[in-house]
């Protein structure tokens, strides 16, 4: 870019020529990696899926359409039949989307939880520091399915209960990743140099530190969506799902009471939650890669 | 050659015939039974339930049995009899019978017994007939009643009416007394030893049993084993011998092809199970017959129990259970018809609107394992059919969902409900119109009236002759499934599972089942 002989546009008269723009150069570095972008295009797609299948199918996943334990392909089921002989096909298609939204907003709150209290943490330390460690430590010790199992069942299995529940169980790691940062990035000389020209806490937290923090996190974030979909297919399995929102946990705990007899029931929500999981995991590696200093100049 | 071989075969069938005659009850042995549930006490007379009934009929000795054919035979009682009104009811005990501690059991111990029951059992209308007892010598009691009550006998056997001994339980308040789970002294065939509250407890033979020769078994461990798959293993192993009240389709389906294993769904009559979708009558839109007819044409019942509960439950098709002598026989049995519901509902006024739904309702349904929230599934899908968008309510726990459903908190539910033997007992609470309790689990929480329905169930709850009862309780029942306040189902899939090649007589062969003494109960 900086060696094409088209003419620099007004916004690039400010920059230096030589130095990436910071997205750009983040991209390059993504874009190296085969499995980073084919855990993107698959996660895009099950995305895909989920905004737009059930505009274009306008199906009801609900449906008892055929004969209960119907195998794949047999009858015209691509996927087979479930236990009270629904479509598994537009099952794990529709599932898409309750198992996205729960994943996403579990690690929505995970993220927020753990940033907020770990930059507290981190920036102010002494006893601001040791109360919110020892209060991050006693959730660590609790067993976090056994926590998010009582909550759920305490106020009744609904997609927003799971997803808070999951959240509120697996904060503890981003915030002690966030302390970590802030702690290291608070006594470099460009944070002491915001605060000699006088800024206050809540700038230099959330504009200075935060956004030097930010790729490890992400980084987290990105694995933390696939652990919370784990953790959803867990907690359904267990029973402990919607059972008016159609989603893959959902489908496995439904059919788990038959999983020598009719397998592809399990099996086939089953393959949805793995390529989901490895999507986001190739998604976060590739991120944690491409934020690497030290393997940008290979 | 045809002759000889015909004689072999006569011979080999003789030797077969035989064998099965000299298979004689012997005694001795131990026999191990597991249970999901295990209960606080074992005090019959404080407590409903089955966790209280099946250690408790074997710790104390109630005044009748009932074989399988719904007739009483002597226990506690010698003899009985019914004035002709009615109006009293005179018992004369055996003269040869003992509590556990050696003291004899009289008249006294009656009285105090059936007075407890009346002031302490949940089941309040089963001895609220019964006004005072007299004890004119140690053996005869005599009941003095307010009005015919049918029941009477009924409830003067298996956990709804033992005898429990004064001296023990009289003094003090009877539901704090220790003795109602440890050193408990009553008088049936069988002693309790030992008590691990819910893990185990075991049970020893009554040397001193007035059964002349009884009971066989030695000892009885009841263990407490709630996981299914453990039972599983358990009864497969053979650490197990005998199970009850086994629903799960899966596990039955495994133990079925174990020869060793004998699966039955017998002895289950009296305490009659039934599992139905109940409406709220108060509120909309189920306050129209319509709807709930509707409602009820659109249920597969086949489905769920050939699909859902894998055949082991039975279609029931009104208040009363297919067990009992008061069955049902010409009701509407509401054959699945998906057109039939929707044309009840366009005349009910509920035509669908532009998204093709007619109604938005709610649906709950106890919290009782995979069977029930499966169930719950596979109404709404199947109600959806007829335009109707059914969301279903998880309560967190079984004390919420009594909260919820007892207060009236709902429009629909998957409930069970238990027939206790006689309708008096277990089928009028749930539609007398005076039976409408907000907040006590179980009542009339459908909140149905009908006048004449409460007519017909006066008159029956007081009438003898069983025969005129019978037409009463087809008249009562073929106006409440008309009216339709719930929509029947089928019977809870309640099995016996017991080891064949151990143990002989199980306690299979009578309208209470496991909740009866198991004193003919043998170790092969």
């Amino acid at each position: 870019m900086a060696d094409t002989e088209a003419p620099p546009t007004p916004m690039d008269d400010t920059e230096p020529v030589r130095i990436e723009h910071p997205v750009v150069e983040f991209l390059r570095m993504y874009l190296r990696n085969w499995a980073a972008i084919a855990g993107f295009l698959m996660f895009m797609a099950i995305v895909f899926a989920a905004l737009f299948a059930p505009a274009l199918l306008q199906r009801d996943p609900f449906e008892m359409v055929w004969m209960p334990f119907s195998p794949p392909g047999k009858d015209g089921y691509l996927l087979g039949t479930d236990n009270l002989g629904r479509d598994l096909l537009i099952a794990v298609i529709y599932g898409a989307r309750a198992t996205l939204a729960v994943g996403a907003s579990a690690a929505g709150i995970t993220i927020f939880i753990g940033i907020t209290i770990g930059s507290l943490a981190g920036y102010y330390r002494g006893w601001v520091d040791e109360v919110l460690m020892r209060i991050t430590e006693f959730f660590q010790v609790l067993p976090p399915l056994l926590l998010a199992m009582v909550l759920v069942s305490l106020f009744s299995p609904t997609l927003p209960t799971v997803a808070i529940a999951i959240g509120v169980v697996s904060w503890t790691g981003v915030a002690r990743l966030a302390r970590a940062e802030f702690m290291r990035i608070r006594e470099l000389e460009f944070v002491k140099a915001a605060r000699s020209i006088g800024s206050r806490d809540r700038r230099i937290i959330w504009r200075v530190i935060l956004p030097n923090a930010l790729p490890p996190l992400i980084v987290n974030a990105a694995l933390t969506v696939g652990v919370a979909i784990l953790f959803e297919a867990a907690l359904s399995f267990l029973g402990l799902s919607d059972p008016n929102v159609m989603s893959w946990g959902k489908l496995i705990g439904d059919n788990r009471d038959y999983l020598l007899d009719a397998p592809w029931t399990v099996t086939m929500p089953g393959v949805a939650i793995f390529l989901t999981v490895l999507s986001v995991s190739l998604i976060g590696d590739g991120l944690n890669d491409a934020f690497n200093p030290r393997l940008r100049e290979r | 050659m045809r002759k000889l071989f015909t004689a072999l075969t006569c011979a080999a069938l003789s030797v077969a015939v035989a064998s099965t005659a000299v298979a004689e009850p012997k005694r001795g042995g131990t026999l191990t039974f597991s249970y999901r549930l295990m209960a606080g006490h074992f005090n019959p007379a404080i407590a409903s339930g089955t966790p209280t009934g099946i250690p408790g009929t074997q710790l104390f000795a109630a005044l009748l049995r009932f074989d399988d054919k719904w007739n009483p035979h002597p226990y506690l009682a010698e003899s009985w009899n019914i004035s002709d009104d009615g109006l009293t009811v005179t018992v004369k005990l055996r003269d040869n019978a003992h509590f556990h501690d050696g003291h004899d059991i009289t008249s006294e111990d009656v009285k105090f017994s059936i007075e407890t029951y009346k002031a302490q059992h949940p089941f309040k209308p089963m001895y609220a007939p019964v006004e005072s007892i007299d004890t004119p010598d140690k053996l005869t009691t005599v009941f003095h009643l307010s009005k015919p009550h049918p029941a009477i006998l009924l409830a003067f056997s298996s956990q709804l009416g033992v005898v429990i001994p004064k001296h023990i339980y009289g003094e003090g308040d009877i539901r704090k007394n220790p003795r109602n789970s440890q050193d408990v002294v009553g008088s049936g065939p069988f002693k309790l030893k030992e008590h691990k509250p819910g893990e185990y407890m075991i049970l020893e033979r009554n040397d001193d049993y007035f059964m002349p020769g009884l009971p066989y078994v030695d000892r009885i461990v009841y263990k407490k084993i709630v996981e299914t798959t453990s039972q599983t293993i358990a009864l497969e192993k053979g650490d197990v011998d005998m199970t009850a009240f086994a629903v799960d389709p899966q596990l039955l389906n495994r133990l079925k092809k174990n020869p060793d294993l004998t699966l039955t769904p017998n002895g289950y009559s009296a305490i009659g199970p039934l599992e139905w979708l109940a409406f709220n009558t108060k509120n909309k839109p189920f306050d129209d017959k319509k709807v709930r007819q509707a409602f009820a044409y659109a249920i597969d019942k086949n489905f769920i129990i050939n699909v859902l509960y894998g055949g082991y439950a039975q279609r029931s098709l009104g208040p009363i259970h297919p067990g009992s002598v008061f069955a049902p026989k010409d009701v509407n049995p509401y054959t699945l018809d998906l057109e039939k519901a929707k044309s009840l509902l366009d005349e009910a006024g509920y035509k669908p609107g532009a998204d093709g739904v007619r109604i938005h309702t709610t649906l709950d349904y106890i919290p009782g394992g995979a069977a029930w929230k499966r169930k719950a599934e596979y109404v709404k899908a199947q109600l959806k059919k007829i335009g109707v968008d059914v969301t279903i309510k998880t309560s967190s726990d079984f004390r919420a969902w009594i909260k919820t459903v007892a207060n009236h908190n709902f429009d629909m539910t998957l409930d069970s409900v238990f027939n206790w033997g006689d309708p008096v007992i277990g089928v009028h609470r749930t539609y007398q119109a005076s039976n409408i309790r907000a907040g006590v689990p179980w009542h009339n929480t459908q909140q149905y009236v009908n006048p004449e329905v409460d007519k017909i169930m006066d008159e029956a709850g007081q009438e003898l002759d069983q025969e005129k009862r019978k037409v009463l309780y087809q008249q009562m029942q073929k106006i409440v499934v008309d009216d339709a306040p719930i929509a029947y189902l089928h019977t809870s899939p309640y099995h016996t599972i017991y080891n064949n090649k151990r143990i002989g007589n199980p306690p299979v062969n009578s309208i209470w089942g496991v909740c009866a003494p198991w004193d003919e109960v043998y170790i092969k």
